[in-house]
């Protein structure tokens, strides 16, 4: 089990649709990465790719020295499960489990053994004798994990396993699918569009989007330094202002703004990012020579939400909207009405900067 | 990690399977389609059946086209299946616009009623119309004393109407039940009446359906053999004409050459169908059907009626036939008797039992090969989908006569053991209702989830294990449903086996044509409701087996 998963200029169309685009990713053994993206970014098919149900055009995949290129999925020795559970209608919980390990012809003693640590291990040991219609959503899917993993896969593949289900037990499944890879150390490629159970799980996360890696790295890499206006739009959200640099500020409207990462763009054109909770709330009226402080400006509220454990006040920038996020807790402190007039604060380490911008996003 | 592996020898083998499968089936088609198409070919353009540029010949056309003798079947034929199809869509469309569109009283029974001539060979409807209207006819010499008869065209326009009820309205009770009734309802809020709604917005939202009804009816009528030879007297049709040819004159190649005269329009009316029935499911919207609004009581009075007036002409058809069985002398002695079922003349039940093991060898065999063959097709890697495909639509189009004179012709040699034996007419059946089997296996296929092979293959399931173990247990309610439709077409068909049975293997369907020829009607009336009761039987088993296997908890998933 010390073996890499290591996928090198892996690409494949289908007739003029480039569905992925160069891929090179090594997967470390243990290692929990997730492909996030939205639909239609080639997550799926890079997932197939793997699992050997779809072949590449060009690249290589391999598994440690063994070459997988034409290796056949019964002969990965990959375990996956689908979004739909794919549980076999007419068989048990126990005869489902048990199936990839009749077909490894294993020994009936070892076999019945195994499945009952399966069964076990996910808890669902009262319903061997049922079928899978006679289970919930959520209990077909421990099914089709324990069946996965009943044959000691290298890698385990989950494609939107738990998109399929109602969000309580989702967050619950979430949980499970966690403790197995750290109890077994199982290595783990997760896909999914929704980024909260990306940052949740992932060791790794890979955002994809029009078939290309667009960034890899970790959680946190990921949310708090975007790579591109694509991925802080869609991995949480960020609020964009079109400026251009001058005298090492960023001008926009009437505004120049401090910004730390200003040397990261060399156009004079400039598309700053920043995060509804990156931004603070100075207060409603300040002391007259706080307003000569950099990145200090006036707005006016027009909305303000209550969504629960925060608090979203959208206020108007120059003619833009823009949303700021407060925890409830500080709201409590301060209330913000609506249509009135607030001073906000821009730390300058919180703005993103980038030279392009997604057409979407402005 | 990985403890026991996937044998990799079993893997290698594997790769075999779906192109041997779809090899196989490509062999079959070949050889027990296309190969007897080519001897009718053949024989029809070449002198004495050789395959040479020498040979090349009209003179079969030319003998039969000036020939006023043959050359009247064409007509004959274009001329009934026009009036019947005429007739049928228009009958049909009213009856299904009552069913879908109005809220007459007991739909249930009028459904079930309209499907009932499936349960028969067709040849009832000729058998019952001569008992009522023929020389000796109940209603016509008891009854009126009149000398009219309805021996001849009308005789079988009106028994071809009641064979073709049930196919037309599969077809048409589809489409009215898709189209969306709000349309209408829309229309008549804005104002048109009833006759504006009917002529512009039902009528044409059910063209397509109409015109697949009429192709198919058209097709159904002109390749039907088993009423015009029995209620046709001396009005030959093309199918009757390449059976006189055949078997009363051993004109070979003329009956070769009439069978490509009735390929042409059966084949131009088969793949109208085909193509209209196409662009017709894409019409279909999967909104649910809402709610019928009640219909006015005039209307619903006269729809009634209509719906009966058509019930009551089926139930006709079946009662005279197995009231005729029973009675002594119809219509003079009315005295019941059992005497009509000893059959002597054919020694007895043979034909009967022969029919009946058949017909379940044909059941099981029909199913499987199909659903295999479906399998092949729509796996995650076919061998050559399309040309499967296609082939395996063809059979459909081509009537069982034309088909059944090429297995004469194909097979008739010393080396071909098969050939008078039972099994070549059980291949016969098989490939000659390939098309519905194979189309209804598909479509089940559909329906089972692809994630759910993907599953198997990725746990290590081969193609044989996939099938066995997950595939077919799946499927085994659209099996059940193809053993129904292959047992009731191998029980009731006649002009794809009438060529193919022999001095030792006869068929139950073949016999009634023997009776009836041999004068012993009330026997051929006995002979056809044996058929319809071994039917009725079987399907009565088959619902309670479907009722069984639709229950278990591991088909509800793919039902829904």
């Amino acid at each position: 089990m010390s073996k890499n998963l290591v996928l090198k200029n892996i690409s494949k169309s289908f007739g003029s649709l480039i569905a992925v685009d160069n891929v090179n990713l090594t997967v470390a053994p243990g290692e929990f990465v997730c492909f996030l993206g939205p639909s239609g970014c080639g997550k799926t098919t890079l997932l197939r790719i793997i699992t050997g149900f779809e072949f590449q055009t060009s690249g290589d995949i391999s598994y440690g020295d063994k070459n997988l290129n034409n290796v056949i999925p019964q002969k990965r020795d990959f375990g996956i499960v689908f979004q739909s559970y794919a549980l076999f209608p007419n068989m048990t919980v126990s005869q489902n489990i048990a199936f990839g390990l009749t077909m490894r012809k294993m020994p009936q003693n070892l076999l019945n053994k195994r499945v009952d640590e399966m069964l076990e291990l996910m808890g669902l040991t009262e319903w061997k004798a049922h079928y899978p219609s006679q289970l919930s959503g959520g209990q077909q899917q421990r099914v089709a994990l324990a069946r996965a993993i009943a044959i000691k896969p290298n890698v385990l593949l989950l494609d939107e396993p738990l998109s399929a289900l109602d969000a309580k037990i989702r967050v619950r499944l979430r949980a499970v699918i966690k403790r197995l890879q750290h109890e077994l150390g199982i290595t783990m490629i997760y896909v999914t569009h929704d980024q909260e159970e990306a940052l949740s799980m992932a060791d790794r996360v890979v955002v994809m989007r029009e078939g290309q890696l667009r960034q890899v790295g970790s959680p946190w890499e990921i949310y708090k330094h975007p790579k591109t206006s694509f991925i802080a739009e869609f991995v949480g959200t960020s609020n964009f202002y079109e400026g251009h640099i001058k005298d090492s500020h960023v001008i926009y409207g009437k505004y120049s703004f401090e910004v730390s990462e200003i040397d990261k763009v060399d156009s004079e054109k400039i598309y700053l990012a920043i995060r509804p909770e990156d931004i603070e709330i100075v207060g409603t009226t300040i002391a007259s020579d706080e307003c000569v402080a950099s990145n200090i400006v006036e707005v006016r509220t027009e909305l303000v939400t209550f969504l629960g454990a925060v608090v979203s006040i959208t206020v108007n920038l120059e003619g833009k909207e823009m949303i700021v996020d407060i925890a409830q807790k500080e709201f409590a402190k301060k209330p913000v009405k609506e249509k009135e007039s607030l001073y906000l604060y821009f730390p300058p380490d919180a703005f993103h900067v980038y030279s392009e911008i997604f057409k979407k996003l402005i | 990690m990985t403890d026991y592996t996937v044998s990799s020898a079993r893997m290698e083998f594997d790769k075999f399977i779906i192109p041997t499968v779809t090899i196989f089936i490509l062999a079959l088609l070949f050889f027990f389609m296309m190969f007897p198409l080519w001897m009718i070919l053949k024989l029809s353009f070449f002198e004495g059946g050789e395959l040479a540029l020498a040979n090349f010949t009209l003179s079969n056309f030319k003998q039969y086209f000036t020939t006023a003798y043959t050359l009247r079947s064409l007509w004959h034929s274009l001329y009934v299946s026009g009036v019947t199809t005429v007739i049928v869509t228009i009958i049909i469309f009213f009856f299904a616009y009552a069913l879908t569109r109005t809220t007459i009283a007991n739909k249930t029974f009028f459904r079930n009623i309209i499907m009932l001539p499936l349960v028969a060979p067709s040849i009832v409807q000729a058998l019952a119309l001569i008992y009522l209207f023929g020389r000796n006819g109940l209603i016509t010499s008891h009854l009126f004393q009149t000398d009219w008869n309805i021996y001849g065209a009308t005789g079988i326009i009106v028994s071809e109407v009641l064979y073709c009820l049930p196919h037309a309205f599969v077809i048409l009770f589809t489409t009215l039940s898709a189209v969306d009734i709000r349309l209408d309802e829309a229309a008549e809020s804005l104002g048109a009446s009833p006759f504006k709604v009917f002529t512009r917005i039902t009528l044409p939202s059910a063209k397509y359906g109409i015109i697949s009804a009429a192709a198919l009816t058209f097709n159904l009528t002109i390749t039907d053999f088993g009423n015009p030879v029995v209620i046709g007297g001396n009005y030959s049709v093309l199918a009757t004409e390449i059976y006189a040819q055949v078997t009363n004159l051993y004109r070979f190649d003329l009956g070769a050459t009439i069978s490509i005269i009735l390929l042409v329009p059966s084949l131009g009316a088969f793949m109208l169908n085909y193509y209209i029935s196409r662009k017709s499911f894409s019409m279909i919207s999967g909104a649910a059907r809402p709610f019928i609004p009640p219909t006015r009581r005039l209307k619903k009075i006269l729809y009634s009626v209509y719906c009966y007036l058509i019930a009551f002409s089926i139930i006709m058809i079946f009662t005279t036939v197995i009231i005729g069985s029973f009675v002594k002398v119809w219509p003079y002695d009315w005295t019941l008797t059992l005497a009509h079922y000893s059959f002597p003349s054919i020694g007895g039940y043979s034909a009967i039992w022969t029919s009946v093991w058949i017909s379940l060898i044909v059941g099981v065999v029909g199913s499987f090969i199909t659903l295999v063959a479906a399998y092949a097709m729509e796996t995650r890697q076919p061998y050559f989908k399309q040309v499967v495909y296609f082939f395996s639509v063809m059979p459909a189009a081509i009537p069982g006569l034309v088909m059944g004179l090429g297995y004469i012709l194909a097979f008739n040699k010393p080396y071909y053991w098969f050939y008078g034996t039972p099994w070549i007419i059980v291949i016969n059946i098989v490939i000659c209702n390939f098309t519905l089997g194979i189309l209804s296996s598909v479509s089940n296929l559909k329906n089972i989830d692809p994630s759910i092979e993907e599953a198997s293959i990725s746990l290590g399931g081969d193609t044989l294990s996939t099938f066995f173990k997950i595939i077919f247990p799946l499927s085994r309610v659209a099996f059940i449903q193809n053993f129904t439709y292959f047992f009731m077409r191998s029980m009731t068909t006649i002009s794809a086996v009438i060529f193919l049975v022999s001095a030792t293997v006869h068929l139950a369907a073949i016999e009634i044509i023997m009776l009836d020829n041999d004068g012993w009607t009330a026997s051929a009336n006995a002979m056809c409701t044996c058929i319809i009761v071994i039917v009725f039987v079987m399907l009565g088993i088959l619902h309670l087996v479907n009722k069984w296997a639709g229950k278990t908890p591991s088909t509800e998933m793919v039902s829904g």
